[in-house]
Parts: structure tokens; C-alpha cells; sequence
């Protein structure tokens, strides 16, 4: 008895201190120029992870230049006033590092993770992309051909691949998510070096950006360092003044502000040297860069689309789409944990009874696509080789309408919850998926620490929650329906 | 706990304010030091060796049990292991497959096993639950009749797919080439073996693989060592087995001379080239570390190695070329590979040897070494983010008795690798002049590939990399003239040439309607196709449950139209001048292409086979514009089927494979009435065909 009370109590003092190590501590502060920094010590393996994330993605893009986006995660890893050409990819390989940049329509990522004593140099790196890099025709030509063949290799030449951007055309007629991050190569074939550089004046600005870090770091040495590199980055369009002192010609510039170049100095560039340089640089300090976000709310579809793509595929699929709420809204977690009853493991419910039971499909799956708009829910299959598309597409609808309808089973409502405060915690199990996290929820949310509090988003929902809210995203009279057929 | 420098640069960093020179790269702070933790090991009372490693930073532990006995061997049945992996987590004599996914996903947790491992991750708190699971699964896995049939279905469609797949065929010959006998890595899965394997074999590999005797039990998570213990006995220490099978294996063929392999791809734009040769080295050599240097600047990863360097960034061959070391106590061996156009096929063999010479011939640069063993470092210190790594080390240390401060001084002995050293490694190890040269391809490219080969003979191997088997012809005494006649008589039922040509031309109208099934999309499909006097024209495919056409062509003597279903829904192109021009020269009211070959000019006899009993004649032509292969059985002189070479949108050719069965006669005619077209995994079955002559057909079907 003894031996037991004492095993439980020390099993509550683990249990207690476990608690205490899961949080995720950060410190987070606006520097004067406008950027946001978060930062996460862990000084458990000698890595950091230094990372920026631009709050612009394919959405901001205007209609006929879409790509730009994406384009630029290639084109900022091509060189710097201080990096030559090819360069950033081999100092980072070279100091024992790795790097890396994806694009989704809502925000642009870059990061490297490097030994922990190489943490300037991270900071180094970042900084460079942001105040200063090469927007050029050289950088642009290379990266235009490198982009096709990531959409050939990716895309084009994927089966199924493309029923994302063809669901996308078709549920989103107003809102630019009627196109995706990798855009148009005829657009981008089409634009100007001009059109590039207007995009990095525009977005590429500290009051749009977010660095975060995590990692074996100190605290303290870290915001030295970041003033260092970060605060010394000019505010508002005085970074575009700076951009100009580099780049434009001595007329151009006198042109263009109507004093001399000459009165600047890049490295000490609060400090111009006249009177008149000094009050440009005060007023394009103050003057703040507008960045366009989108404003149109798409309206609800009010019929069936319905569409045949033939596709390099040998097994047809199908696949619905659905308007979806935006993300980390209380829709958007209910509705979530309805996809992932429908589909979330070999014991949910698409998989049991289409794929092994009926045995009509050798896939079937369903998802939110995580945007920050209202976005897309999708259900799908994948034919099974004796199967028909009829009788496939009866079987997901009986599991669609028996969701919107039933109250789904208590032990299944537990098992999703269970299967999230797993994936909770594995999300975050790597300094570089706590650095994006850590940023994604300041970037969207405004609530950085949504990363220790998610989980209690999904204790509120109730199973009537769910079922109501699969009926109001799920009708099966408004979605488009694309069939995907050998061609 | 031993500590180790990760970096030799050791510089304070001093930060001053004020003016910021950007154009100066930072200099590294202090080197951190890398703590690599040795894990707690200990034995079960039934002999299995526990590797626990403590990390408390997330609630969650994860077990894998993996079987120390060596790969058992498959021959005949190569394909076993796939089945052990695919269906251990099927059932068991106490759960169905519903009841181990039911429960298995409502903790939340992750399990997956191959034919000789089983693994699990969950939370620390569902660990009764999931270690129940592991342990059913690892002891009662019973291999029900019903799985067996459902996954070798699915192992049918995975092989259809192999053969579509260039990576995974030059992956096969690879394994068959490096290891051709008496070794695990050249047992693949082909139909043939597919069709032998029992529900019976599957059973006796998994009781054979599994066994506690010589097992490993690693866990690695939020768990204290005492903890680990206590669990691990009352769990697995019950369990009781037969001694762990052990095997030697062939250690790879060693090519005398270079060894060209070519396995044909028709119709491929790329060729998918491997250079590769066995090496002899164990795990744990001390040359290994050298060695794995010597491969990562040739091509191990990264921009900056000389496979990318030469035929990426400086030819632009490829956009990617990569080697890669593997040192394995079954077999080692070293490859090189990448995806190339056909017409330089040849040009980027020529350097993928120049490497191979060149790094045996003179020492590497100073800053290629730097480069390239801080690329290494760096990426073996963020390797140890992973609690699996440190667990992984520990059981590599065990599993190939390697020195026990191996891991541990990795980076010391990684950062002491001279230019010398990579020479030398590279000069002992690798054999530029006996290569495995695997080439995946177009036939187009094999005859730029003798010159690589010793003795100038190259080998054919199938997609699963089995020596392919050569069509023998044996030789006929017709001319291509006789056989086509023949062909022509057989199918107009007449006695001569002259009389069929007459019956032909006495055909004003044909109709043929039937029902067609696509693999993977049988709503049924209709076809539809009209002729009449005059070349008119009219044919369709259609689902009549979705009530559209899928295709239509029609045609008159005066102008012509196709459509299809575009993405965007239906788009109708009218012919141009040039397409209907040809469109008349091939229209035939009874569907024959050698009409105008009854010469025999341009018509190429192959000779005379053997299929499934039948013994066939086979011609040669052009029909349309593409090579057509025609099989006509040697009695009947009816056609059995034939080969078209057809070429795709993308601009690559494919084999388009046509069967002709069931022949009935219209009017004197023979028609085949179910027919099979068959291209890449795609095949459409005919059926139902019903052909008329001479009817009256409806005017408004050549109507636009």
C-alpha cells in the first residue's frame, strides 16, 4: 500500500514536471521599424533555427502577374548587395547549415537551421534578403526557367496534382484564391524587371515581416544581436530610400527626391549628411509602405459545378470541394474534426467502409486546406481498378449526408481528440516546426502563444457542434466536383 | 557523456554598435559542444537486448522491436517479405483488422511494422494500451485468407505500375546487377512470383523472422530507464521462440571490365542512368568515414559536389545527379545516377566515368574538403535533435559491432579526413574500369551504348531485372505479298485476290456499335462508328450514364471535324486541309490498312512464333503513319493482334497493344466482335460488337 501511494505520488510530480517542460516559452517585441520578433530557447541540441515570414502570399498577387509570390522564394536566394550570385545556398552548406523557403497564398517562409554558434551568421543572412537583395534581370531569367520545371516536376507531371488549383478556379471567382502559389508562366514570362521590384518595395518591408528564432540561444545576446542586424534596417519607405541610394543612378536619385545621393550613407543611414537629406529621410521614415490585402468575400455557390479532367492517371478519381471557414475560427476546428472523422485513419470512416469494405476506392480522404480566409474543404477518392464512378460517388455521399446528419459516436469524438493532443505535441517535437509555428500564430492570429493553447479550441466543440457545421459547409448541391479520368 | 567540438573555428564574437558594415560576413561564435547521450542497455530474461534512451521534452515514447536474425531468403516466392510487412497488422487470433485500427487510432497512436520490425509511437500516457496492440500484432499475427486475397490485388496493380515506373526499373536492375545471387537486395517481386506465393509462405516467413532470441527492443521517449524495465520484462519477457535464422550472403558480382545494361523504355524522352559497382567493407571500417567523404564531393547531396557541378551547372544535362554510399553487413556498393535527355544519353555516361577516374587519379581541393565535411557535420549535429537518432546509434553499435565510441567520435574522425585520405580511399575502393553502366531508355539510345561496353555486348534486362527473354522468330517461306493476300482472302471468305477486292468495293455503308470498359472506369462507355461511299465518316465514344460524348470525329469528302472533352468541357476542332487529306487516304469502308500493301513493298516479314499454343506469322508495316507489328494466326490467316507504336501529346512514344477474339461472319465478312486494347496499366476491353453492311444509314450523322 505504502509502495503504491508513493509510486502514484511520484507519477503526479513527473506528471506535474511534464507539465511544466511541454509549454513553450517565448519572449516576443516589436522592434521601432515595424517587425516582429519571437524567440524560443531550447538549449537542448546546438542548432537554431532563424527564420523570416513575409505576410504575403499568392493572395496579394495582382490577377495577371500571379506567381509573383512563389517567385520570389526562388529570386531572394539568388544574391545580395553583400552575397554574390549562388552564394547564400553554399555559406549556409559550407558553415554546416541547411535552408529552405516555401510559399502558401498567405505568407512567404524562409529559414535556415545552423550550428548554434553560427547564429550572426543566420541573422546576417535574413537581414541581407530583406534590406537589400538583387532584384535583377540575371536572377530573374535563371529562376523563371527553375520555377517551370518545379511546376513540371510538381504539378504538371503528378497525377491527381492539379485537383487542387482546378478546385480552387472554380470555388473562387472573386477572391484571388482563385488561383495558387505557383501561378501563371505566362505571367510571369510576361512581367518586367520593374514589376519585380515594385513587389519587393511593396512586401518586403520589416512592418510585414516576423523573425523568429529557436534554438540553443541566449535571450539576451540574441536581442543585441537583432538590434544589430534588424533595428538598423530603416522603417517605412525610408527602406526603399536606402534600397535607392544603392541602386539608382546619381540623376535618377536627384530626380527622384531632389537631393543628392551623396548625402547618404548605408552605414549610418539615420545620419545623412545635409539638412535636406535628413528631412527625406524623416518623411519617408514616417511614411508608412500600403500593403494591398484583399478585400472580396467570395459569395456561396448556389449549385453543383461539375467537371471532367483527363489526367496521366491510370485509376479515375473524384473529388468535391467545399467553401471552408478561415483558419482558427470555431467552424474552422469543427469542421476539422468532421474531415478527420470522415478520414483520419485506417479506422475512420471513408477508409472503412470505401476503401476495405466496399472496396470501391483505393484511397479516400478529406481535408481543410489551412488558409486565412475562408478557404476550401475537400473529399475525395481514388477509383479502385474494378470499381464504378457512380457507385463511388453514392458511397462518399451516404458518408458525407450521414455526418450532416447523425451525431457522430461517442467513442469516435473521443478518438479524434486523442489523436489530436498526439499530433499536438509532435507538431512541435523540432526547433525549426516551433519556429514556424511560433510565427504562423503571431502572423495570423495575432496570438502567438496559441502554440501551448490550441488544444483547448477543440475541448469546447460539442458533437452537435459537429454535425451542425458539416451540414452548413457540406451541401451536396453546392460544391464543385471534379471527376479526374485517364486521358 | 562525452563532449566533442563540433567546429575548429574558435572565435569570440564582439558586437559594436552604431555603424553597421553589412558587407561583413559574421564570424562563428565559440564552438558549442555536442553532448551525444549514451543510452541505458540491458537484456530481457529471454535474451532481448533493450536500448532505452530518456528525452522528457514531449509526453510521448515510442518502442521498436526489431528481429536480429538475418534476412531469410525468398527465390521463387521473391515477394514474401512484402506480404509479411503489408498484412502483419491484419489480424490476429484475438483482434480483426476493424478492432486493431479501431483501437490502434483512438489512443492517437502510430504503429507500423516491415517483415522483420514492428514499431510504435504514442503518448506516454496510452502506453498499456499501445504496447497491448504491438504485442498481439508481434505474437498472433495470423495472416487471415480474406487480406491475403484483397493485398495481392493490390500487389497485382503495384507491379502494372512498376513497369510504367523508369525509377523503379532502374532500381531493379540496379539490385540484379550489384546482386545477382544469394542476397537479399537482388530478391524482387515479379508476376510470375506473385502468382506462386501462398497465404501458407507468408505464414512460415513470419515465424521464422519473428523471435525474441537475438532481438532488439529500443525505446526512446518520456520514460525513465527503471520504468523501461519494469515494462519491458512484463511485456516481452514472456515471450518464447525458436533461435534466429542466420544466413551468409553473396557479397555482390564484381563486373570484369565495364557491363552496359539497357532495359528498354519505348517511347521514353529521358534516360534514368546508374553507375554502380559493389564495394567490400563492413560497417564500422575505419575507412568508412573516409570514404563517405570521398562520395559526398562527388556527389553525396548539395550544390557544391562534382556530379552536380559537371553535368548540372556546367553541361545542364540534368537537373539533378547524385551518388550514394551504402555500407550494409549484406552487401555495400557505391551508385551513381540522374534523369538525361535522350541525345545526350551517351555524353552524360562519358562524364558520370570521367568522375569515377578522376577522383581515383588526383587529390581533391582544400576548399572542396572544407566544404563538404562541414555540409557533413552539420547535418550529423542536426541529426541529433531526434531522440531516434541517438537510439538508432545505439543499436548500429550493436548490430555491427562497432567500436563503442563510435558515434561519439564521429565528428573528431570526420573533421581529421585529409585530401590523402579521400585519394587514398577512393584509389582502394572504387573501379572506374569495372562499372555496372545501367541505362533505362528509349531503344533509340542503345546503339550509342555499345562503345561503353568490355566486350561490347550488351545485356537486356526486364522491368523487375531478370534477363529479359528474346523473341525467337522462326523462319516462314511466304512473301510479305502471300501473307497479306492470304490475310485477305481469310477475311472476305473469297478464293482470290481479285474477288475480294470486288466484294470489297461492293460494301456501301458500315455500322458498328458496342460497349466499351476502361480498367479503373467502368461506367460503361459506348462506341459508335459509321462509314458510307463517298468517305464519310463518323465515330464516338460516349457515357451514356453521364450523357456525354467523350470523343467524336466525323469527316466528309469535304471537311472534317474532331471533338473531346477539354478541360474546361467540350472543345470541337475542325480538321485542317493537310488532316483530312490524310484522314482520305487511310479511310476504308471495311477498316483494312493493307489494301495498298498487297505488293508487298514496305512490308518487312518477321517470321513465324508460338504463343499460348497458336502458332502465329508476323509482319511489319506503317498503318497510319506508325509502326504496326500485325500477328496473324498461321491457319486462319485471321488477325490476333497487333502492336502500334503511337505517339503520346507529351511527345513520347508508347506501345498501343490490340487483341482480336470471337470472329463472326457479316455477310461473308469476318469481324472480331470482343476485342482488347491494351497501353501502359491502361487496358479497354470491346464487347458486344455488332457490325451491318449495307443498311441504310441516317444522312444527319455526317451532318456537323
Amino acid at each position: 500500500m505504502k509502495r503504491i501511494l508513493t509510486t502514484s505520488l511520484l507519477g503526479m510530480a513527473t506528471l506535474f514536471a511534464n507539465a511544466q517542460e511541454k509549454k513553450i516559452d517565448f519572449v516576443e517585441y516589436d522592434l521601432a521599424n515595424g517587425m516582429h520578433v519571437i524567440l524560443h530557447e531550447d538549449n537542448t541540441t546546438p542548432i537554431v533555427a532563424v527564420s523570416v515570414m513575409y505576410h504575403v502570399g499568392s493572395k496579394n498577387e495582382n490577377p495577371d502577374r500571379t506567381g509573383f509570390a512563389h517567385f520570389f522564394e526562388h529570386l531572394l536566394f539568388e544574391g545580395t548587395q553583400n552575397i554574390g550570385r549562388g552564394e547564400y545556398s553554399e555559406i549556409v552548406e559550407k558553415n554546416g547549415g541547411t535552408l529552405n523557403a516555401n510559399t502558401s497564398q498567405d505568407r512567404t517562409y524562409y529559414y535556415e537551421i545552423l550550428p548554434s554558434n553560427q547564429l550572426e551568421l543566420g541573422l546576417w543572412l535574413e537581414s541581407e534578403r530583406l534590406l537589400h537583395a538583387k532584384v535583377e534581370n540575371t536572377g530573374i531569367e535563371t529562376q523563371r526557367e527553375v520555377v517551370k520545371e518545379e511546376k513540371r516536376q510538381r504539378v504538371d507531371n503528378q497525377p491527381y496534382a492539379s485537383f487542387i488549383p482546378e478546385s480552387f478556379k472554380r470555388l473562387f471567382k472573386e477572391h484571388p484564391y482563385n488561383w495558387v502559389p505557383i501561378g501563371s508562366m505566362e505571367h510571369l514570362d510576361a512581367a518586367q524587371e520593374e514589376d519585380y521590384v515594385n513587389f519587393y518595395r511593396t512586401f518586403y518591408v520589416p512592418s510585414n515581416a516576423v523573425l523568429s528564432i529557436a534554438g540553443d540561444i541566449d535571450i539576451k545576446e540574441t536581442k543585441a544581436l537583432i538590434e544589430k542586424y534588424f533595428a538598423t534596417i530603416p522603417a517605412g519607405e525610408a527602406i526603399n530610400l536606402y534600397r535607392d541610394v544603392e541602386n539608382l543612378s546619381d540623376s535618377t536619385f536627384q530626380a527622384k527626391y531632389g537631393v543628392s545621393r551623396a548625402d547618404f550613407n548605408t552605414q549610418n543611414f539615420a545620419k545623412p549628411s545635409s539638412k535636406e537629406a535628413k528631412k527625406v529621410y524623416k518623411t519617408s521614415k514616417k511614411t508608412d509602405v500600403v500593403i494591398p490585402r484583399p478585400s472580396a468575400t467570395e459569395a456561396p455557390l448556389t449549385a453543383n459545378i461539375v467537371d471532367t479532367v483527363y489526367d496521366n492517371i491510370t485509376l479515375p478519381g473524384v473529388f468535391f470541394s467545399y467553401h471552408a471557414p478561415a483558419q482558427n475560427t470555431e467552424d474552422s476546428y469543427t469542421l476539422q474534426m468532421a474531415m478527420d472523422i470522415l478520414s483520419s485513419g485506417a479506422s475512420s470512416r471513408l477508409n472503412k467502409e470505401i476503401v476495405e469494405k466496399k472496396e470501391l476506392a483505393v484511397q479516400s480522404f478529406s481535408f481543410i486546406y489551412p488558409l486565412e480566409d475562408p478557404g476550401m474543404a475537400v473529399v475525395a477518392s481514388i477509383a479502385s481498378k474494378d470499381a464504378s464512378i457512380d457507385s463511388l460517388k453514392a458511397a462518399m455521399d451516404a458518408e458525407i449526408t450521414r455526418i450532416c446528419t447523425e451525431l457522430v459516436s461517442e467513442e469516435e469524438f473521443q478518438k479524434i481528440k486523442n489523436q489530436y493532443e498526439n499530433s499536438f505535441y509532435s507538431s512541435n517535437g523540432r526547433i525549426a516546426g516551433i519556429a514556424e509555428n511560433l510565427a504562423n500564430n503571431y502572423m495570423y492570429f495575432n496570438n502567438t502563444n496559441l502554440i501551448n493553447s490550441e488544444l483547448e479550441a477543440y475541448e469546447k466543440i460539442t458533437r452537435e457542434d459537429i454535425m451542425r457545421v458539416a451540414k452548413k459547409y457540406l451541401a451536396t448541391n453546392a460544391r464543385v466536383e471534379l471527376y479526374y479520368l485517364p486521358k | 557523456m562525452k563532449k566533442i567540438i563540433l567546429s575548429l573555428a574558435v572565435l569570440g564574437s564582439m558586437y559594436s554598435f552604431g555603424q553597421l558594415d553589412r558587407s561583413v560576413q559574421p564570424k562563428a561564435g565559440e564552438a558549442p559542444q555536442i553532448n551525444i547521450a549514451e543510452p541505458a542497455t540491458f537484456e530481457l530474461s529471454n535474451g532481448i537486448k533493450v536500448i532505452v534512451s530518456e528525452n522528457h521534452r514531449q509526453p510521448k515514447v515510442a518502442f521498436n522491436l526489431v528481429m536480429g536474425g538475418d534476412p531469410i531468403l525468398e527465390g521463387p516466392k521473391a515477394g514474401v517479405s512484402d506480404f509479411v510487412s503489408e498484412m502483419i497488422m491484419s489480424g490476429t487470433s484475438n483482434r480483426t483488422k476493424d478492432q486493431i485500427d479501431a483501437e490502434k487510432d483512438f489512443i492517437g497512436a502510430y504503429l507500423s511494422a516491415s517483415s522483420s520490425s514492428v514499431y510504435l509511437s504514442c503518448l506516454t500516457k496510452h502506453m498499456d494500451k499501445g504496447l497491448e496492440l504491438m504485442l498481439d500484432i508481434t505474437m498472433n499475427a495470423n495472416f487471415p485468407e480474406s487480406e491475403f486475397e484483397r493485398n495481392k490485388k493490390l500487389f497485382e496493380s503495384g507491379l502494372l505500375s512498376a513497369k510504367s515506373s523508369p525509377g523503379e526499373m532502374a532500381s531493379n536492375a540496379e539490385r540484379k546487377a550489384l546482386f545477382p545471387n544469394n542476397n537479399p537486395y537482388g530478391e524482387i517481386m515479379t508476376e510470375e512470383s506473385l502468382k506462386s506465393i501462398t497465404r501458407n509462405d507468408v505464414l512460415a516467413y513470419f515465424n521464422m523472422s519473428f523471435t525474441p532470441q537475438d532481438a532488439y527492443l529500443v525505446i526512446v521517449g518520456d520514460i525513465t530507464v527503471e520504468e523501461a524495465k519494469e515494462m519491458a520484462e512484463a511485456k516481452f519477457g514472456s515471450w518464447k521462440g525458436e533461435a534466429a535464422h542466420k544466413a551468409e550472403f553473396n557479397k555482390g558480382y564484381f563486373p570484369k571490365g565495364n557491363r552496359v545494361i539497357f532495359v528498354e523504355k519505348p517511347g521514353a524522352v529521358q534516360s534514368v542512368i546508374t553507375i554502380a559497382h559493389p564495394i567490400e567493407m563492413m560497417p564500422g571500417n575505419p575507412d568508412q568515414i573516409k570514404l563517405s567523404v570521398m562520395n559526398k564531393i562527388l556527389g553525396g547531396g548539395g550544390f557544391g559536389t562534382r556530379l552536380m557541378q559537371n553535368l548540372r551547372e556546367d553541361k545542364a544535362y540534368t537537373y539533378g545527379a547524385y551518388s550514394n554510399l551504402s555500407v550494409d553487413r549484406y552487401g555495400s556498393y557505391i551508385s551513381a545516377s540522374g534523369n538525361f535527355r535522350n541525345d545526350v544519353t551517351d555524353s552524360a555516361i562519358v562524364q558520370f566515368l570521367h568522375e569515377f577516374t578522376n577522383i581515383t587519379e588526383g587529390e581533391v581541393t582544400d576548399e572542396e574538403l572544407e566544404l563538404n565535411k562541414m555540409s557533413m557535420s552539420g547535418s550529423f549535429a542536426r541529426s541529433l535533435e531526434s531522440p531516434q537518432t541517438i537510439a538508432r546509434f545505439a543499436l548500429n553499435t550493436y548490430r555491427n559491432n562497432l567500436p563503442a565510441d563510435y558515434y561519439q567520435t564521429y565528428l573528431k574522425n570526420l573533421m581529421a579526413v585529409s585530401k590523402a585520405d579521400v585519394l587514398e580511399v577512393a584509389k582502394k575502393y572504387i573501379t572506374p574500369n569495372n562499372l555496372n553502366i545501367i541505362v533505362v531508355g528509349s531503344p533509340d539510345v542503345l546503339d550509342k551504348l555499345k562503345k561503353f561496353d568490355a566486350d561490347g555486348k550488351i545485356e537486356m534486362f526486364d522491368a523487375f531485372g531478370n534477363v529479359s527473354k528474346k523473341v525467337e522468330y522462326t523462319a516462314v517461306n511466304m512473301t510479305a505479298s502471300d501473307i497479306l493476300g492470304n490475310a485477305l482472302k481469310a477475311f472476305t471468305s473469297t478464293a482470290s485476290v481479285e474477288e475480294a477486292q470486288a466484294k470489297i468495293a461492293g460494301v456501301k455503308t458500315y455500322a458498328m456499335t458496342g460497349e466499351a470498359s476502361m480498367s479503373g472506369a467502368p461506367f460503361a462507355l459506348a462506341i459508335k462508328e459509321y462509314m458510307a461511299e463517298g468517305k464519310k465518316y463518323y465515330s464516338s465514344l460516349s457515357i451514356p450514364a453521364m450523357g456525354m460524348d467523350v470523343q467524336k470525329e466525323v469527316f466528309t469528302a469535304e471537311k472534317g471535324m474532331t471533338s473531346g472533352m477539354g478541360q474546361a468541357g467540350p472543345v470541337t476542332t475542325e480538321m485542317t486541309a493537310d488532316e483530312l487529306a490524310e484522314k482520305h487516304a487511310n479511310f476504308n469502308i471495311v477498316g483494312l490498312d493493307y489494301l495498298d500493301l498487297l505488293n508487298g513493298e514496305g512490308v518487312k516479314v518477321l517470321g513465324a512464333l508460338e504463343e499460348d499454343g497458336k502458332k502465329l506469322i508476323v509482319v511489319q508495316y506503317t498503318s497510319e503513319g506508325n509502326q504496326k507489328t500485325a500477328y496473324f494466326n498461321a491457319e486462319t490467316f485471321l488477325i490476333e493482334k497487333s502492336v502500334v507504336m503511337v505517339e503520346l501529346p507529351d511527345g513520347s512514344q508508347a506501345e498501343m497493344l490490340n487483341t482480336f477474339n470471337d470472329y463472326t461472319a457479316v455477310d461473308g465478312f469476318m469481324f472480331s466482335t470482343s476485342r482488347k486494347q491494351v497501353m501502359g496499366p491502361q487496358a479497354v476491353t470491346f464487347s458486344n460488337i455488332v457490325i451491318t453492311l449495307n443498311e441504310k444509314l441516317d444522312e444527319g450523322l455526317f451532318k456537323f
